[in-house]
């Protein structure tokens, strides 16, 4: 019997089968940034928002996070419902003014509470109309839904389209902007040329290591603290012009989601990149890269440490590092200014000179110099710092010729 | 030192000198981690922030034009000129090695402009956009649009800055795993730290102040800003939005439940267009291609949408559907207060107000009962300086309105 001759219902069968076969992915773990983020952002339950541009997989993704999680996805379409399917629809009783008008949830917002534990994805975020992202505000931050509370086994995540692609889109209200950690999904080719060929990412919980939680929250508090103790300005900013619109910006609430984001990714162990991610999604690229900036600092010896035993000092390989912890150190004899710490800074220029570019070595030498009393007798190891001061006298002259041919120019 | 070995002090020497020369570019070029490689021709660098040094060529060339190599290398790097260069390449279906040498040539000539002079002798052969008979002081992206590989381009088929000029790899890079590379997160923090120190920084070159303030955020289209501004503000109170003033219609499967529904109310629009001799044809004559836009983000009612053209006194507001020749008139000065009152004598009141000006105006002092939408034409304000009457400083528009740069 030729596959022709089948019956109507066979037929249909063996479609089924085929797309069953289609269907039948693999994952394998590989690095993938951002996928890396949306999980250690769902791991420490903030609510996170994708933009992307429409068809790029981010719903995809969503599926994969679920599966990994072992939680059940409920997706919502937040631009075909209306306000009452998330603040709850009044139901009007026997007698409301006895028993009041209770609000009634929807019935996936029942299935997820009976639940105890899912992964809400809030799809097409920004094409909903104002009054809808106004209820959705309560979803997202009391995590309430008519009269029903969201367990805390339920994690939210949203999505939006970009407003340049968003044809008719409302753009997202700063009060709501600022409740979500925003992340810029974008496909990889690679990421995708394996996914159509069978095999996707995982996502995978971070793993928090459980003898790292409390240095993880000191850190991630001083880091935090620490900024903003010296940049006043930071802690609040609404966004104001016209580009910033609808995305993340600093506050209280957003530093607060921030604090706990670095201690997820310390206990975790996560990278940099993923931080940065993270970091500048929630409270926008300015204040976000000045956090990073004075982790990077932190992450610096201590200068005093170098001071104390200058002979077992390991400078940084990165020249601009290199020259902020040579700066460090001059700096902080010149606050504590004594003989021993003079020379133990002299010590620490000559190891910077002997294992990298001695350039860098140029400017703290010059001013370490500046720093010395009378009764102060100068090192030996000076001596070993000529190379440093011929390359200084060599950067003169330049400036003579380059002075004279600009001269001649004239 | 042996013949054909790396001068390492000779090559520092002009790291130092270029440091001296420009301090706001320290951090970055004390960030560059110099390899020894015969293969380059001269100097390159790789999108690692690896910057590749021929011995050949430190020896043949005096510290201070080294010095100038330094800082023209690290401006590649800084201004993300491969990352632009692939999503030039992308956006435009542009492959092939002559499109990237196109590219650093492009690259170069952004960045000419702007690294040599004070204190860097300009080498021989330093690529500038007058050699191709074009403007300086664009973008990389305007040149690659103005020039093709001909005749003003022959002598430069040798240059080649690396594939942290064009994007496209060489075959002496050390790749994403190589030693010394910097990774996404360190080059941003490196930009944002170079960033950070020339703003607030007085004497700086315009081109490094406008990388500086736009490396993080980079401009966005207006027409899209515009039509969000618009938009957003047309669907305040007023516009498309649920209530529960009436039943919806499918209240009555629901007896007992009590539903909103969603009542559209389309926003009347008034556009005021600032016709004053400062605003030139053809910015007028885009202005009113984005009346019709905005006429049809709003839902297309064109009824609604009002023109009203305003120099020193206002005109009349004539409705969009009369107005494929909405008369233009004016010239002379400006005085925006004098639309604004006309706009809001109009009946029914518009709910939104977008005015198309180069903003040399004064405002009214008070906020408008509705919404304000301001598309400014920019202007140099220091050019734009009356000259005969230096007291009258046009004022910045108030911060009650969302304003959107045009162009």
């Amino acid at each position: 019997m030729t596959s022709s001759a089948l019956p109507e219902a066979r037929r249909l069968d063996t479609a089924a089968a085929l797309l069953d076969l289609l269907a039948d992915t693999a994952t394998e773990p590989r690095t993938d940034l951002q996928l890396e983020a949306l999980t250690l952002a769902v791991a420490a339950d903030l609510p996170v928002l994708l933009w992307g541009e429409p068809g790029i997989g981010k719903t995809a993704a969503l599926t994969q996070l679920a599966a990994a999680l072992d939680l059940p996805l409920t997706t919502v379409i937040a631009s075909v419902h209306e306000p009452s399917d998330f603040s709850g629809l009044p139901v009007i009783g026997d007698d409301p003014a006895v028993q009041g008008v209770p609000m009634a949830p929807p019935d996936w917002a029942v299935r997820l509470v009976r639940a105890g534990r899912g992964l809400l994805f809030l799809d097409e975020l920004s094409t909903a109309p104002p009054a809808v992202q106004a209820a959705l505000l309560r979803v997202v931050l009391e995590r309430r839904i008519g009269a029903l509370h969201l367990p805390p086994g339920v994690r939210i995540v949203a999505a939006a389209n970009p407003r340049s692609s968003a044809a008719d889109g409302w753009e997202l209200s700063a009060p709501l902007a600022n409740r979500f950690v925003h992340l810029q999904w974008t496909y990889d080719h690679d990421v995708v040329l394996r996914g159509l060929g069978g095999t996707w990412p995982r996502a995978s919980l971070p793993h928090l290591d459980p003898a790292r939680l409390r240095e993880a929250v000191a850190f991630a508090r001083r880091a935090v603290c620490g900024l903003l103790a010296t940049r006043p300005a930071l802690v609040h900013r609404l966004p104001n012009n016209e580009t910033r619109r609808g995305g993340a910006w600093p506050s209280p609430r957003s530093w607060e989601m921030t604090l706990r984001l670095i201690a997820f990714a310390t206990a975790a162990g996560t990278s940099r990149e993923v931080l940065s991610m993270l970091v500048r999604g929630t409270v926008g690229d300015g204040p976000g890269l000045e956090l990073l900036a004075s982790l990077d600092r932190l992450d610096l010896p201590d200068p005093e440490a170098l001071l104390a035993d200058p002979s077992s000092a390991v400078l940084p390989e990165r020249g601009d590092l290199r020259q902020a912890v040579l700066d460090g150190v001059v700096d902080a004899v010149r606050q504590r200014p004594d003989q021993a710490r003079w020379d133990a800074a002299w010590a620490l220029l000559v190891t910077a000179l002997e294992t990298g570019a001695p350039d860098l070595v140029v400017v703290p030498a010059a001013t370490l110099a500046g720093l010395r009393r009378d009764d102060w007798a100068v090192p030996a190891a000076i001596e070993r710092l000529a190379g440093a001061v011929s390359l200084s006298r060599g950067a003169d002259h330049a400036g003579v010729r380059a002075e004279a041919v600009v001269g001649a120019a004239r | 030192m042996t013949a054909g070995q790396l001068d390492r002090d000779k090559l520092f020497t002009a790291r130092l000198y270029a440091a001296r020369v420009r301090p706001y570019l320290a951090t970055a070029l004390f960030a560059l981690h110099p390899v020894e490689s015969r293969r380059v021709p001269t100097m390159a660098v790789d999108k690692h922030w690896r910057c590749y040094v021929s011995p050949a060529f430190v020896d043949r060339t005096p510290v201070e034009e080294l010095a100038g190599v330094w800082v023209h290398e690290v401006s590649h790097l800084l201004r993300d000129h491969h990352g632009r260069g692939d999503r030039f390449a992308l956006a435009r279906g542009l492959t092939g090695p002559g499109e990237r040498l196109r590219m650093n040539i492009a690259a170069d000539c952004e960045i000419n402009d702007d690294v040599y002079g004070d204190g860097l002798p300009r080498p021989e052969g330093a690529v500038l956009p007058g050699h191709l008979r074009l403007n300086p002081g664009e973008l990389m992206e305007d040149y690659l649009c103005q020039f093709t590989l001909g005749p003003y381009t022959q002598g430069l088929s040798w240059l080649d800055c690396g594939s942290g000029a064009d994007g496209l790899d060489r075959e002496w890079d050390l790749g994403p795993d190589g030693a010394h590379g910097l990774s996404e997160q360190e080059r941003d923090a490196v930009r944002f730290r170079v960033a950070q120190g020339l703003t607030g920084r007085g004497s700086t070159p315009k081109g490094w102040q406008r990388w500086a303030e736009e490396v993080f955020h980079p401009p966005q289209p207006w027409r899209e800003l515009l039509g969000a501004a618009v938009r957003s503000a047309a669907t305040g109170p007023g516009g498309e939005d649920y209530t529960y003033g009436r039943p919806p219609r499918r209240a009555a499967s629901l007896p007992g439940v009590v539903l909103p529904s969603l009542r559209r109310r389309p926003p009347r629009v008034c556009v005021i267009i600032d016709t004053s001799g400062s605003v030139s044809d053809v910015e007028l004559g885009s202005a009113l291609l984005e009346v019709t836009a905005i006429s049809r983000s709003v839902g297309g009612r064109r009824d609604l949408v009002s023109v009203l053209a305003c120099d020193a006194a206002a005109g009349v507001a004539h409705p969009l559907c009369r107005a494929e020749g909405i008369p233009l008139i004016g010239g002379g000065g400006t005085d925006l207060r004098a639309g604004f009152a006309r706009a809001l004598r109009t009946t029914p009141r518009p709910d939104v107000i977008v005015v198309l000006t180069d903003g040399q105006t004064p405002w009214p002092s008070e906020r408008p009962p509705c919404r304000t939408v301001v598309g400014l034409f920019p202007r140099d304000r220091v050019a734009e300086w009356d000259e005969d009457d230096p007291d009258q400083v046009p004022d910045t528009p108030p911060d009650w309105a969302r304003v959107v740069t045009i162009g």
